[in-house]
């Protein structure tokens, strides 16, 4: 079943003028994680803003069960917003220098959601511990953390309103390989508990390997090949994706050590 | 040996209180070698990076004890003047967040002259560096202010600034993690070409055992504040000595291990105010038995080079499938 299927999608900065999306075609099915690879300024995280209109488009439609999000009033807009949530590249900009973590991730439980204030407190050591932190965190603040601790809060306030469709833009490139895998582990299990259903967006291609069912590889606001993902790994048709697919270190457990 | 770290203790101030991370730490670092230092986010690879060049502000806290021997001189000993002439001259530091390093309002050359001795040359030396890190195209450029290049290219002129005066010792702190991959492969290109042909070591400070893998002769696992394994790059891979190298393997994403769940290293790392008795990994170790938490474990040589902080270690190397408890 589809869950998002996007139409002819444009998005160009009027200011510079660059064509960031450029009039693309693609659907996301329930349940399955779509990969988007590319490297960066190639449109990738602006294609994840037109979806859920973040940021304005030219053109183009993104139907959410028999909708059209671009023409949907903004009240309502709101509401679904809670079902696709996004899980940003670099959330050290968004945390409050002056607020606890604790604060930090309750203020999104008091603005989706009307539970109690014990009910709020537990709920916030329960999505640190998600993220690998824990309860001890609460009272820290965001400068006595390490660039890896920051950026797990980040995601802990992205999982905060329980969303059906997610899209993460590089959402663990900043962390540790093995809290990458915790992560990974985290997503994975999330996504078959709750049919979860990802747009996955990530420069590193031994990530995109682990994780996803099928990939898009994006270049200069066009894709350049859409596959499985055994057939991006295996057997790319694409000039551009075998340029990718040697510049990074691996995707192959096999050779690590060359 | 260019580079001896012996026992080296670092403290933080946390809430006024005085906190260790670095917890007893030995680095060796021959001539011309490339070290990797390896660990999660917090582990302390940072601060050992800066102690070496005794950058860590005072009021934070500071070295408590220890030595760090660059060619038998102790530069813990050393006074303002004497780190002067070791600090960007003998060990240059390329920081981990390179666009916060470089200073807008500066040109480029204004930069690359600030980091070169004043008695030389810096109309021969700018374009020497400059083509040293593929910018030759810049070279003459004298007004190009540092936004008006790419993310690579700025990292590719902090190398050269930190190359300039032609160091022994390059301590690169996670050089390229900000960077897309095919920059981030030429990146590593280009540091690896200028190591081989400008005789320079390097320690390498990463989180990403995958950069490590590639690039590094010898490997050092640090754990909460101390080293846990190092040796020889390949024996480190092939036995993976101490249960946490074993986890940070695992860890590593491929098309192989596509869509199973990781063998992944459970909890997080401990706080350095509130350390587990004896082995610091027991709490999230999947081979601790009673007496790992006795007292910490000691490294100890498992073939030359070759050292685990691990009380299991060579059943771990005996047996690949040494059942977990
Ligand atoms: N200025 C500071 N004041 C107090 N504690 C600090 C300070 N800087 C770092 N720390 C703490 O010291 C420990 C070691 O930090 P360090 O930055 O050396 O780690 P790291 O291994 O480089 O981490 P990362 O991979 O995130 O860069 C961490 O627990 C960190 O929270
Ligand atoms: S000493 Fe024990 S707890 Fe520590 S790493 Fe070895 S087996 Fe695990
Ligand atoms: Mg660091």
């Amino acid at each position: 079943m589809e869950l998002l299927k996007v139409h002819n999608l444009k998005k160009t900065f009027p200011k510079t003028k660059v064509t960031a999306v450029d009039g693309v075609d693609f659907s996301i099915f329930k349940g399955e994680v779509l990969g988007l690879v590319g490297e960066s300024g190639c449109g990738k995280s602006t294609l994840a803003r037109s979806i859920l209109r973040l940021t304005d488009v030219q053109e183009g439609s993104v139907f959410y069960k028999e909708e059209d999000l671009l023409k949907m009033p903004q009240g309502k807009m709101r509401e679904i917003r809670k079902s696709l949530q996004v899980i940003f590249q670099d959330p050290y900009m968004s945390l409050d220098p002056r607020m606890r973590i604790g604060s930090i991730i309750e203020e999104v439980l008091l603005i989706h959601s009307d539970i109690s204030k014990i009910e709020r407190k537990n709920k916030v050591i329960e999505l640190l511990e998600m993220v690998g932190l824990g309860g001890s965190y609460i009272q820290r603040l965001p400068r006595e953390l390490s660039g890896g601790e920051r950026q797990r809060i980040g995601i802990a306030r992205s999982l905060a309103t329980g969303p059906e469709f997610i899209i993460c833009d590089e959402p663990i490139s900043s962390l540790d390989i093995s809290i990458q895998a915790q992560i990974l582990n985290l997503l994975l299990d999330l996504k078959k508990k709750n049919n979860l259903t990802y747009l996955f967006i990530s420069h590193d291609l031994g990530v995109i390997a682990s994780i996803c069912d099928r990939v898009i590889v994006m270049q200069s606001g066009r894709f350049v090949e859409t596959g499985s993902c055994e057939e991006i790994f295996k057997a790319s048709k694409h000039e551009y994706t075998r340029q990718l697919l040697k510049s990074t270190l691996i995707c192959n457990y096999n050779s690590i050590i060359v | 040996m260019l580079l001896e770290i012996r026992d080296l203790k670092v403290n933080y101030n946390v809430d006024g209180h005085p906190v260790e991370v670095v917890r007893g730490l030995d680095l060796d670092i021959k001539k011309g070698e490339c070290i990797g230092l390896v660990g999660e986010s917090g582990c302390g690879k940072t601060t050992v990076g800066l102690s070496i060049t005794r950058l860590i502000p005072e009021q934070k806290g500071g070295i408590a004890s220890g030595r760090i021997l660059l060619e038998d001189r102790d530069i813990l000993s050393l006074d303002s003047e004497g780190l002067r002439k070791i600090r960007g001259k003998r060990i240059s530091y390329v920081f981990q967040e390179p666009f916060s390093s470089l200073n807008p309002v500066f040109t480029i050359y204004e930069q690359l002259k600030e980091a070169l001795p004043k008695e030389v040359d810096a109309r021969q030396s700018i374009p020497e560096a400059l083509n040293n890190v593929g910018l030759g195209n810049i070279v003459g450029k004298e007004k190009l202010y540092p936004h008006e290049l790419s993310g690579g290219m700025q990292q590719r002129v902090m190398i050269a600034m930190a190359i300039i005066s032609r160091p022994d010792l390059l301590i690169l702190d996670e050089p390229t993690t900000a960077l897309d991959v095919t920059v981030q492969s030429q990146i590593l290109e280009l540091i690896m070409g200028l190591k081989n042909r400008m005789d320079l070591a390097i320690l390498f400070i990463s989180h990403d055992l995958r950069i490590i893998f590639k690039f590094a002769d010898r490997v050092n696992v640090m754990y909460a504040g101390r080293i846990v394994e190092v040796g020889p790059k390949e024996k480190i891979f092939s036995h993976r000595a101490h249960p946490y190298t074993r986890g940070l393997v695992d860890s590593i994403p491929s098309f192989e291990h596509r869509k199973k769940r990781f063998n992944a290293i459970e909890g997080r790392t401990p706080l350095f105010s509130d350390l587990p008795k004896g082995c610091k990994f027991h709490p999230r170790c999947r081979f601790k038995v009673d007496r790992c938490v006795d007292r910490e474990p000691d490294l100890q040589e498992l073939s030359s080079g070759h050292f685990s902080r691990c009380i299991r270690a060579k059943e771990l190397m005996s047996n690949g499938a040494i059942k977990s408890t």
